[in-house]
Protein backbone atom coordinates (compact mmCIF):
# COMPACT_ATOMS: atom_id res chain seq x y z
CA UNK A 1 0.00 0.00 0.00
CA UNK A 2 3.11 2.01 -0.13
CA UNK A 3 4.31 4.99 -2.59
CA UNK A 4 7.50 3.37 -2.57
CA UNK A 5 6.43 0.62 -4.89
CA UNK A 6 5.54 2.78 -7.74
CA UNK A 7 7.68 2.22 -10.99
CA UNK A 8 9.80 5.38 -12.39
CA UNK A 9 8.45 5.46 -15.85
CA UNK A 10 11.14 4.17 -18.42
CA UNK A 11 13.15 2.03 -16.24
CA UNK A 12 13.17 -1.93 -16.34
CA UNK A 13 11.78 -4.09 -13.88
CA UNK A 14 15.24 -3.59 -11.51
CA UNK A 15 14.99 -0.44 -11.91
CA UNK A 16 18.03 0.48 -14.46
CA UNK A 17 16.75 2.46 -16.73
CA UNK A 18 17.43 1.49 -20.83
CA UNK A 19 16.01 1.20 -23.98
CA UNK A 20 15.84 -2.58 -24.43
CA UNK A 21 14.69 -2.81 -20.79
CA UNK A 22 11.92 -0.17 -21.51
CA UNK A 23 10.88 -2.16 -24.86
CA UNK A 24 11.07 -5.30 -22.90
CA UNK A 25 8.25 -4.05 -20.36
CA UNK A 26 6.26 -2.01 -22.84
CA UNK A 27 3.25 -4.93 -23.15
CA UNK A 28 3.07 -5.50 -19.70
CA UNK A 29 2.81 -1.83 -18.78
CA UNK A 30 0.41 -1.66 -21.36
CA UNK A 31 -1.16 -4.78 -20.42
CA UNK A 32 -1.72 -3.50 -16.94
CA UNK A 33 -2.71 -0.46 -17.65
CA UNK A 34 -5.79 -1.40 -18.85
CA UNK A 35 -6.58 -4.24 -16.77
CA UNK A 36 -5.72 -4.24 -12.79
CA UNK A 37 -5.70 -7.87 -12.75
CA UNK A 38 -3.88 -10.97 -14.31
CA UNK A 39 -5.55 -12.92 -17.18
CA UNK A 40 -6.28 -15.96 -15.33
CA UNK A 41 -6.33 -15.02 -11.43
CA UNK A 42 -4.12 -16.94 -8.87
CA UNK A 43 -5.57 -16.93 -5.60
CA UNK A 44 -8.73 -15.71 -4.35
CA UNK A 45 -7.92 -11.92 -3.76
CA UNK A 46 -7.27 -11.95 -7.41
CA UNK A 47 -10.32 -13.89 -7.90
CA UNK A 48 -12.18 -10.93 -6.41
CA UNK A 49 -9.80 -8.12 -8.41
CA UNK A 50 -10.80 -9.68 -11.32
CA UNK A 51 -14.55 -8.66 -10.93
CA UNK A 52 -14.32 -5.80 -8.51
CA UNK A 53 -11.71 -4.11 -10.65
CA UNK A 54 -13.40 -4.71 -14.34
CA UNK A 55 -15.87 -2.21 -15.72
CA UNK A 56 -17.82 -4.51 -17.35
CA UNK A 57 -17.71 -6.94 -14.26
CA UNK A 58 -18.32 -5.00 -11.17
CA UNK A 59 -21.67 -5.30 -11.61
CA UNK A 60 -21.14 -8.98 -10.01
CA UNK A 61 -20.44 -8.99 -6.36
CA UNK A 62 -16.77 -10.78 -5.74
CA UNK A 63 -18.80 -14.20 -4.35
CA UNK A 64 -22.17 -15.33 -5.31
CA UNK A 65 -24.53 -17.67 -3.51
CA UNK A 66 -24.30 -21.02 -5.04
CA UNK A 67 -27.80 -21.25 -5.12
CA UNK A 68 -28.44 -18.62 -7.45
CA UNK A 69 -25.76 -20.29 -10.08
CA UNK A 70 -27.97 -22.95 -10.14
CA UNK A 71 -29.98 -23.29 -13.07
CA UNK A 72 -33.77 -24.11 -11.37
CA UNK A 73 -33.58 -21.02 -8.88
CA UNK A 74 -33.85 -18.77 -12.04
CA UNK A 75 -34.11 -20.67 -15.23
CA UNK A 76 -31.73 -17.53 -16.59
CA UNK A 77 -34.54 -16.42 -17.77
CA UNK A 78 -33.50 -12.13 -17.29
CA UNK A 79 -29.59 -13.33 -18.42
CA UNK A 80 -31.60 -14.38 -21.98
CA UNK A 81 -33.81 -11.08 -21.81
CA UNK A 82 -30.52 -9.29 -21.99
CA UNK A 83 -28.76 -11.25 -24.13
CA UNK A 84 -31.66 -11.06 -26.91
CA UNK A 85 -31.89 -7.25 -25.98
CA UNK A 86 -28.19 -7.36 -26.40
CA UNK A 87 -28.22 -9.46 -30.34
CA UNK A 88 -31.18 -6.96 -31.14
CA UNK A 89 -29.30 -3.88 -30.22
CA UNK A 90 -26.34 -5.06 -32.62
CA UNK A 91 -28.38 -6.43 -35.78
CA UNK A 92 -30.83 -3.52 -35.42
CA UNK A 93 -27.15 -1.29 -35.71
CA UNK A 94 -26.44 -3.57 -38.66
CA UNK A 95 -29.87 -2.78 -39.86
CA UNK A 96 -30.23 1.14 -39.51
CA UNK A 97 -27.30 1.40 -42.34
CA UNK A 98 -29.86 0.17 -44.92
CA UNK A 99 -32.87 1.25 -43.41
CA UNK A 100 -34.48 4.58 -44.70
CA UNK A 101 -37.81 5.07 -42.66
CA UNK A 102 -39.46 6.73 -45.34
CA UNK A 103 -42.90 4.91 -47.13
CA UNK A 104 -41.50 5.41 -50.59
CA UNK A 105 -38.07 3.88 -49.35
CA UNK A 106 -38.75 1.29 -46.73
CA UNK A 107 -40.05 -2.01 -48.55
CA UNK A 108 -37.35 -1.47 -51.39
CA UNK A 109 -35.05 -1.53 -48.18
CA UNK A 110 -36.65 -4.67 -47.20
CA UNK A 111 -36.40 -6.32 -50.68
CA UNK A 112 -32.63 -5.12 -50.50
CA UNK A 113 -31.89 -6.91 -47.32
CA UNK A 114 -33.19 -9.64 -48.99
CA UNK A 115 -31.47 -9.76 -52.21
CA UNK A 116 -28.70 -7.25 -52.14
CA UNK A 117 -27.04 -6.77 -48.67
CA UNK A 118 -24.73 -9.87 -47.65
CA UNK A 119 -26.22 -11.74 -44.91
CA UNK A 120 -29.40 -9.40 -45.25
CA UNK A 121 -31.60 -11.70 -44.82
CA UNK A 122 -30.05 -13.25 -42.07
CA UNK A 123 -29.38 -10.41 -40.71
CA UNK A 124 -33.50 -9.26 -40.62
CA UNK A 125 -34.38 -12.87 -39.48
CA UNK A 126 -31.99 -12.64 -36.39
CA UNK A 127 -33.18 -9.54 -35.77
CA UNK A 128 -37.06 -10.38 -36.02
CA UNK A 129 -36.84 -13.76 -34.15
CA UNK A 130 -34.98 -12.19 -31.06
CA UNK A 131 -37.66 -9.89 -30.55
CA UNK A 132 -40.26 -12.32 -30.81
CA UNK A 133 -37.87 -14.40 -28.03
CA UNK A 134 -37.57 -11.46 -26.13
CA UNK A 135 -41.00 -10.21 -25.49
CA UNK A 136 -41.75 -13.90 -24.58
CA UNK A 137 -38.80 -14.25 -22.34
CA UNK A 138 -39.47 -10.97 -20.63
CA UNK A 139 -43.08 -12.25 -19.90
CA UNK A 140 -41.46 -15.59 -18.61
CA UNK A 141 -39.06 -13.82 -16.02
CA UNK A 142 -41.81 -11.67 -14.67
CA UNK A 143 -43.89 -15.04 -14.26
CA UNK A 144 -40.50 -16.47 -12.28
CA UNK A 145 -39.97 -13.69 -10.11
CA UNK A 146 -44.08 -13.52 -9.41
CA UNK A 147 -44.12 -17.59 -8.44
CA UNK A 148 -40.70 -17.54 -6.51
CA UNK A 149 -42.01 -14.75 -4.13
CA UNK A 150 -38.98 -12.45 -5.63
CA UNK A 151 -41.13 -9.31 -6.01
CA UNK A 152 -41.58 -8.62 -2.34
CA UNK A 153 -40.31 -6.81 0.14
CA UNK A 154 -37.74 -5.61 0.07
CA UNK A 155 -38.00 -5.92 -3.82
CA UNK A 156 -41.05 -3.99 -4.47
CA UNK A 157 -39.43 -1.17 -6.41
CA UNK A 158 -37.89 -3.27 -8.52
CA UNK A 159 -40.02 -5.51 -9.33
CA UNK A 160 -41.82 -2.41 -10.50
CA UNK A 161 -38.32 -1.78 -12.49
CA UNK A 162 -39.17 -4.84 -13.91
CA UNK A 163 -43.01 -4.52 -15.25
CA UNK A 164 -41.88 -0.91 -17.05
CA UNK A 165 -38.95 -2.77 -18.58
CA UNK A 166 -41.91 -5.25 -20.11
CA UNK A 167 -44.46 -2.45 -21.44
CA UNK A 168 -41.04 -1.07 -23.07
CA UNK A 169 -40.25 -4.02 -24.49
CA UNK A 170 -43.75 -4.42 -25.93
CA UNK A 171 -43.60 -0.54 -27.35
CA UNK A 172 -39.98 -1.55 -28.63
CA UNK A 173 -41.90 -4.74 -30.37
CA UNK A 174 -45.04 -2.64 -31.84
CA UNK A 175 -42.84 0.00 -33.00
CA UNK A 176 -40.35 -2.08 -35.10
CA UNK A 177 -42.96 -3.67 -36.26
CA UNK A 178 -44.39 -1.02 -38.39
CA UNK A 179 -41.08 -0.56 -40.19
CA UNK A 180 -40.33 -2.81 -43.18
CA UNK A 181 -43.64 -1.06 -44.38
CA UNK A 182 -45.87 -4.24 -45.91
CA UNK A 183 -49.12 -5.42 -45.41
CA UNK A 184 -48.65 -7.21 -42.03
CA UNK A 185 -46.79 -3.95 -40.67
CA UNK A 186 -49.30 -1.61 -41.95
CA UNK A 187 -52.80 -2.98 -41.01
CA UNK A 188 -51.03 -4.64 -37.52
CA UNK A 189 -50.37 -0.64 -36.48
CA UNK A 190 -53.29 0.67 -37.74
CA UNK A 191 -55.30 -1.73 -35.72
CA UNK A 192 -53.28 -1.44 -32.77
CA UNK A 193 -52.72 2.09 -32.12
CA UNK A 194 -56.78 2.17 -33.20
CA UNK A 195 -57.13 0.47 -29.34
CA UNK A 196 -54.68 4.19 -28.31
CA UNK A 197 -58.26 6.01 -29.78
CA UNK A 198 -60.29 4.11 -26.69
CA UNK A 199 -58.82 6.02 -24.42
CA UNK A 200 -61.33 8.02 -22.58
CA UNK A 201 -61.50 11.93 -23.18
CA UNK A 202 -57.77 12.53 -24.59
CA UNK A 203 -57.67 8.45 -27.20
CA UNK A 204 -58.40 10.40 -30.33
CA UNK A 205 -55.52 12.87 -29.04
CA UNK A 206 -53.48 10.41 -28.19
CA UNK A 207 -53.62 8.30 -31.02
CA UNK A 208 -53.07 11.72 -33.38
CA UNK A 209 -49.81 12.38 -31.00
CA UNK A 210 -48.50 8.72 -31.61
CA UNK A 211 -49.41 8.44 -35.92
CA UNK A 212 -48.46 12.41 -36.43
CA UNK A 213 -51.69 12.37 -38.17
CA UNK A 214 -55.37 10.57 -38.35
CA UNK A 215 -53.61 7.92 -40.06
CA UNK A 216 -50.52 5.42 -40.58
CA UNK A 217 -48.62 7.38 -42.83
CA UNK A 218 -45.20 8.82 -43.59
CA UNK A 219 -44.98 11.16 -40.65
CA UNK A 220 -46.24 7.76 -38.35
CA UNK A 221 -43.48 5.68 -39.80
CA UNK A 222 -40.74 8.41 -38.97
CA UNK A 223 -42.23 8.32 -35.58
CA UNK A 224 -42.02 4.87 -34.85
CA UNK A 225 -38.91 4.69 -36.52
CA UNK A 226 -37.56 7.60 -34.29
CA UNK A 227 -39.21 5.88 -31.11
CA UNK A 228 -37.60 2.11 -32.10
CA UNK A 229 -34.24 3.19 -32.83
CA UNK A 230 -33.19 6.28 -30.22
CA UNK A 231 -35.94 7.46 -27.71
CA UNK A 232 -37.26 3.87 -26.19
CA UNK A 233 -33.40 1.80 -26.79
CA UNK A 234 -32.12 4.95 -24.45
CA UNK A 235 -34.62 4.83 -21.76
CA UNK A 236 -34.74 0.59 -21.81
CA UNK A 237 -30.64 0.52 -21.27
CA UNK A 238 -31.05 3.15 -18.53
CA UNK A 239 -34.03 1.28 -16.83
CA UNK A 240 -31.87 -2.42 -16.86
CA UNK A 241 -28.76 -0.48 -15.27
CA UNK A 242 -30.95 0.49 -12.62
CA UNK A 243 -32.59 -3.06 -12.49
CA UNK A 244 -29.55 -4.79 -12.12
CA UNK A 245 -27.69 -2.36 -9.63
CA UNK A 246 -30.94 -3.13 -7.72
CA UNK A 247 -30.70 -6.62 -7.44
CA UNK A 248 -27.34 -6.11 -5.31
CA UNK A 249 -29.09 -3.35 -3.11
CA UNK A 250 -31.77 -5.50 -2.17
CA UNK A 251 -29.43 -8.13 -1.08
CA UNK A 252 -28.54 -10.28 -4.00
CA UNK A 253 -31.69 -12.91 -5.43
CA UNK A 254 -34.46 -13.53 -3.49
CA UNK A 255 -33.32 -16.35 -0.86
CA UNK A 256 -35.67 -18.86 0.78
CA UNK A 257 -35.85 -18.48 4.73
CA UNK A 258 -34.25 -20.23 7.38
CA UNK A 259 -35.85 -23.10 8.75
CA UNK B 1 5.16 -12.22 -19.35
CA UNK B 2 1.22 -11.16 -19.00
CA UNK B 3 1.30 -13.37 -16.04
CA UNK B 4 4.24 -10.66 -13.92
CA UNK B 5 2.43 -8.64 -11.71
CA UNK B 6 2.87 -5.18 -11.81
CA UNK B 7 5.20 -3.58 -9.43
CA UNK B 8 2.88 -0.74 -9.11
CA UNK B 9 0.33 -0.27 -6.42
CA UNK B 10 -3.31 -1.35 -8.85
CA UNK B 11 -5.16 1.07 -6.96
CA UNK B 12 -3.20 4.15 -5.98
CA UNK B 13 -4.58 4.73 -2.15
CA UNK B 14 -5.14 8.70 -2.08
CA UNK B 15 -2.84 9.96 0.61
CA UNK B 16 -5.43 12.33 2.10
CA UNK B 17 -8.36 9.97 2.59
CA UNK B 18 -8.41 8.68 5.67
CA UNK B 19 -11.47 6.54 5.44
CA UNK B 20 -13.12 3.23 3.41
CA UNK B 21 -16.54 3.24 2.68
CA UNK B 22 -17.42 0.86 5.22
CA UNK B 23 -16.36 2.85 7.86
CA UNK B 24 -19.08 5.66 7.41
CA UNK B 25 -21.82 3.00 6.93
CA UNK B 26 -23.09 2.52 10.63
CA UNK B 27 -24.75 -1.56 10.33
CA UNK B 28 -24.45 -4.39 8.86
CA UNK B 29 -25.55 -4.21 5.34
CA UNK B 30 -28.73 -6.28 4.20
CA UNK B 31 -26.80 -8.80 2.59
CA UNK B 32 -24.06 -9.69 5.20
CA UNK B 33 -25.94 -10.07 8.02
CA UNK B 34 -27.61 -13.02 6.45
CA UNK B 35 -24.76 -14.79 5.25
CA UNK B 36 -24.90 -18.12 6.09
CA UNK B 37 -25.05 -20.48 2.74
CA UNK B 38 -21.82 -21.79 1.09
CA UNK B 39 -20.39 -18.99 -1.80
CA UNK B 40 -18.58 -19.34 -4.82
CA UNK B 41 -16.06 -16.88 -6.53
CA UNK B 42 -18.29 -14.82 -9.21
CA UNK B 43 -14.47 -15.39 -11.27
CA UNK B 44 -14.85 -18.08 -13.07
CA UNK B 45 -18.30 -19.70 -11.43
CA UNK B 46 -20.78 -17.02 -12.35
CA UNK B 47 -18.73 -15.51 -15.26
CA UNK B 48 -18.23 -18.62 -16.96
CA UNK B 49 -21.93 -19.81 -16.91
CA UNK B 50 -22.94 -16.28 -18.13
CA UNK B 51 -20.65 -17.20 -21.11
CA UNK B 52 -22.32 -19.97 -21.99
CA UNK B 53 -25.59 -19.07 -21.65
CA UNK B 54 -24.84 -16.00 -24.25
CA UNK B 55 -23.38 -18.55 -26.68
CA UNK B 56 -26.38 -20.99 -26.35
CA UNK B 57 -28.92 -18.03 -26.93
CA UNK B 58 -26.79 -16.60 -30.23
CA UNK B 59 -26.25 -20.56 -31.27
CA UNK B 60 -29.71 -21.01 -31.07
CA UNK B 61 -30.95 -18.13 -32.47
CA UNK B 62 -28.74 -17.76 -35.37
CA UNK B 63 -29.99 -21.79 -36.11
CA UNK B 64 -34.00 -20.58 -36.13
CA UNK B 65 -32.58 -16.95 -38.53
CA UNK B 66 -30.74 -19.43 -40.72
CA UNK B 67 -34.06 -21.89 -40.87
CA UNK B 68 -37.34 -19.60 -41.00
CA UNK B 69 -37.29 -16.20 -43.18
CA UNK B 70 -38.73 -13.35 -41.47
CA UNK B 71 -42.46 -12.35 -43.10
CA UNK B 72 -42.58 -9.98 -45.72
CA UNK B 73 -46.22 -9.44 -47.50
CA UNK B 74 -47.07 -6.80 -50.63
CA UNK B 75 -46.00 -3.21 -49.90
CA UNK B 76 -48.47 -1.51 -47.58
CA UNK B 77 -51.54 -0.56 -49.41
CA UNK B 78 -54.41 1.50 -47.47
CA UNK B 79 -56.71 0.66 -50.62
CA UNK B 80 -56.49 -3.07 -49.72
CA UNK B 81 -57.20 -3.88 -46.12
CA UNK B 82 -56.76 -7.58 -45.32
CA UNK B 83 -59.66 -8.93 -43.42
CA UNK B 84 -59.27 -9.77 -41.12
CA UNK B 85 -56.33 -7.08 -39.96
CA UNK B 86 -54.55 -8.16 -37.02
CA UNK B 87 -52.41 -6.73 -34.54
CA UNK B 88 -49.24 -8.37 -33.14
CA UNK B 89 -49.28 -11.68 -31.20
CA UNK B 90 -48.67 -10.00 -28.16
CA UNK B 91 -51.97 -7.74 -28.41
CA UNK B 92 -54.24 -10.30 -29.84
CA UNK B 93 -55.31 -10.98 -26.39
CA UNK B 94 -56.28 -7.29 -26.24
CA UNK B 95 -57.55 -7.36 -29.92
CA UNK B 96 -60.20 -10.17 -28.64
CA UNK B 97 -61.19 -8.37 -25.70
CA UNK B 98 -61.67 -5.27 -28.03
CA UNK B 99 -64.04 -7.26 -29.62
CA UNK B 100 -66.63 -7.44 -27.04
CA UNK B 101 -65.96 -3.86 -25.49
CA UNK B 102 -63.68 -1.29 -27.13
CA UNK B 103 -63.17 0.44 -23.94
CA UNK B 104 -62.94 -1.92 -21.61
CA UNK B 105 -61.30 -4.36 -23.86
CA UNK B 106 -58.49 -2.23 -25.15
CA UNK B 107 -58.08 0.49 -21.94
CA UNK B 108 -59.92 -0.67 -18.76
CA UNK B 109 -59.21 -4.22 -18.04
CA UNK B 110 -54.98 -3.77 -19.43
CA UNK B 111 -54.86 -0.89 -17.45
CA UNK B 112 -56.39 -2.48 -13.89
CA UNK B 113 -54.54 -5.48 -15.22
CA UNK B 114 -51.42 -3.16 -15.37
CA UNK B 115 -52.15 -0.94 -11.93
CA UNK B 116 -52.39 -4.77 -10.42
CA UNK B 117 -49.08 -5.69 -11.47
CA UNK B 118 -47.61 -2.59 -10.07
CA UNK B 119 -49.47 -2.69 -6.38
CA UNK B 120 -48.66 -6.96 -6.14
CA UNK B 121 -45.85 -6.51 -3.91
CA UNK B 122 -47.42 -3.92 -1.68
CA UNK B 123 -50.98 -5.63 -1.28
CA UNK B 124 -49.21 -9.34 -0.69
CA UNK B 125 -47.57 -7.92 2.83
CA UNK B 126 -47.25 -11.15 4.42
CA UNK B 127 -43.27 -12.44 4.50
CA UNK B 128 -42.33 -15.58 3.83
CA UNK B 129 -42.10 -17.86 0.37
CA UNK B 130 -39.56 -15.51 -1.05
CA UNK B 131 -36.79 -17.79 -3.84
CA UNK B 132 -39.00 -20.46 -3.16
CA UNK B 133 -41.25 -21.87 -6.13
CA UNK B 134 -44.50 -22.22 -5.75
CA UNK B 135 -44.29 -22.06 -1.90
CA UNK B 136 -47.15 -23.44 0.22
CA UNK B 137 -47.51 -20.22 1.86
CA UNK B 138 -48.33 -18.08 -1.22
CA UNK B 139 -50.65 -20.28 -2.96
CA UNK B 140 -53.30 -17.69 -3.35
CA UNK B 141 -51.31 -15.58 -4.68
CA UNK B 142 -49.88 -17.70 -7.56
CA UNK B 143 -53.28 -18.76 -8.29
CA UNK B 144 -54.94 -15.39 -8.86
CA UNK B 145 -51.95 -14.70 -10.76
CA UNK B 146 -51.77 -17.71 -12.79
CA UNK B 147 -55.54 -17.31 -13.86
CA UNK B 148 -54.80 -14.35 -15.07
CA UNK B 149 -51.68 -15.22 -17.18
CA UNK B 150 -54.11 -18.15 -18.09
CA UNK B 151 -56.97 -16.02 -19.32
CA UNK B 152 -54.65 -13.58 -21.29
CA UNK B 153 -52.67 -16.70 -22.92
CA UNK B 154 -56.17 -18.45 -24.20
CA UNK B 155 -57.29 -15.10 -25.24
CA UNK B 156 -54.11 -14.93 -26.97
CA UNK B 157 -54.50 -18.50 -28.40
CA UNK B 158 -58.33 -17.35 -30.04
CA UNK B 159 -57.63 -13.89 -31.52
CA UNK B 160 -54.21 -15.64 -33.23
CA UNK B 161 -55.77 -18.81 -34.19
CA UNK B 162 -59.44 -18.92 -33.96
CA UNK B 163 -60.61 -15.64 -35.39
CA UNK B 164 -60.91 -15.30 -39.03
CA UNK B 165 -63.05 -12.78 -41.84
CA UNK B 166 -64.70 -10.20 -39.69
CA UNK B 167 -63.14 -11.53 -36.45
CA UNK B 168 -65.63 -14.65 -37.21
CA UNK B 169 -64.91 -17.81 -34.93
CA UNK B 170 -62.99 -20.25 -37.09
CA UNK B 171 -61.63 -23.29 -36.56
CA UNK B 172 -57.68 -23.67 -37.76
CA UNK B 173 -58.23 -27.18 -39.10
Amino acid sequence: MSMDKVQIPWTDSDGKPGFWGALHSLPRRVYHSVFRSRPIPANDLERSQAVAANFFFHLHSAKVQERTLRFKTTLGLGLLSLYTFVILVVTGILLMFYYVPTPVEAYDRMLDLRGAVFFGTFLRNLHRWSAHAMVGLVFLHLMRVFLTGAHKAPREFNWMVGIVLFLLTLLLSFTGYLLPWDQLAFWAIVVGTSIASYAPVVGDELRYVLLGGDSVGAEALLRFYVLHVAVLPVVLTTLIGLHFWRIRKDGGLAKPREK
Amino acid sequence: MLEDKPTYERFPIRPGKTYGLMCVVPTATEATKIETEKQVHAWPAALTRELALFVLTLVILSVVALLFNAPLEEPASRLHPPNPAKAPWYFLGLQEMVAYSAFWGGIGIPGLLVLLALAAPYLERKPGGEGVWFHSSRSAANWVFLGIVGTLLVLTAIGTFFRGENWAFVVPW
